[in-house]
């Protein structure tokens, strides 16, 4: 058999046929429940990274912006220490005030 | 295939890779008859060829994450079905030859089946009884049109291995059906 009947027949058995429309639908269907996990590279963490997105997010500079406006308006009108004043313990004489007093003894016995 | 398919592809597979799901059902829907046909060209049996091509997609889905578009999507995809056809042609070679019984028809209908001539029938049957890397090469070279170069790239091989391929299968198919072919013409 020469090479080029050869070749021809080979392109006339193997010629690329779709298989059943039937045939594709069951193989759609076996793959159409739940997924499972995709696997994910170590060395991809890197790029992740990379790409990160550091631009700032303009809700988040307005927040950041009104919460240091609020602590600052507190630190000036002083609304901290009143707080701290109501809540003043008295008596606070310092370390010194502190005496250890342990039982006298008296040489008794229980 | 169509470089806007390839690009299309590419842009499904971005979107794969971050587990949207539509994205590979559509990627699924557009591959999946080809592959199919594919397995069912090297395997020469129906239910092998759909567990390796439900197998082949599940792949596509979990190494999403780590896929990088060196080549076309589709030769990967190629590669992996391929890999698995492989795969179980190897494994195959320790069932009992007995107990296996005929070779199957690849043809997908018995109408089409009824259609073949004798001598496609007889190369079919040759086709199936080579070794599978002569197989793989030729079905890839005859019934995927693909160059030498693009078979070499699937099967991870050199172009010269590939074309010693051609030769030793299609020496392999001579010797089997020379005598026959050459009487009926």
């Amino acid at each position: 058999m020469t090479e080029d009947r050869l070749d021809k027949l080979l392109h006339k058995t193997l010629k690329r046929e779709e298989p059943a429309p039937a045939d594709v639908d069951r193989v759609l269907k076996r793959l159409a429940g739940r997924l499972p996990r995709q696997r994910f590279a170590l060395w991809r963490l890197p790029n992740v990274l990379l790409d990160w997105q550091f631009a700032p997010a303009w809700p988040r500079v307005a927040a950041l912006a009104c919460c240091a406006a609020l602590g600052f308006f507190i630190g000036i009108a002083g609304v901290d220490r009143h707080l701290s004043r109501s809540g003043y313990i008295a008596g606070g004489g310092g370390l010194g005030t502190i005496v250890f007093e342990p039982d006298p003894l008296t040489g008794a016995r229980p | 295939m169509h470089e806007s398919d390839d690009a299309s592809d590419l842009a499904l597979m971005a979107r794969v890779a971050r587990g949207d799901e539509p994205a590979y059902r559509q990627l699924t829907r557009r591959h999946l008859p080809a592959m199919l046909g594919l397995a069912r060209r090297i395997l020469g049996n129906a239910a092998d060829a759909e567990d390796v091509a439900q197998e082949a997609m599940l792949r596509v889905w979990t190494h999403a994450p780590r896929w990088q578009p060196l080549a076309a999507f589709r030769t990967w995809l190629t590669r992996i079905v391929v890999n698995l056809c492989l795969d179980r042609k190897r494994r195959a070679r320790w069932v009992d030859l007995e107990a296996a019984g005929d070779i199957v028809d690849p043809a997908p209908t018995a109408g089409e089946a009824a259609e073949q001539d004798e001598r496609e029938k007889l190369l079919t049957a040759a086709i199936a009884d080579l070794p599978a890397r002569q197989r793989t090469a030729i079905v890839l070279t005859y019934s995927e049109g693909m160059s030498n170069a693009q078979v070499a790239e699937i099967l991870e091989t050199t172009v010269s291995a590939v074309e010693t391929l051609l030769i030793r299968g299609k020496q392999n198919l001579r010797q089997r059906l020379g005598d026959v072919i050459d009487k009926d013409d």
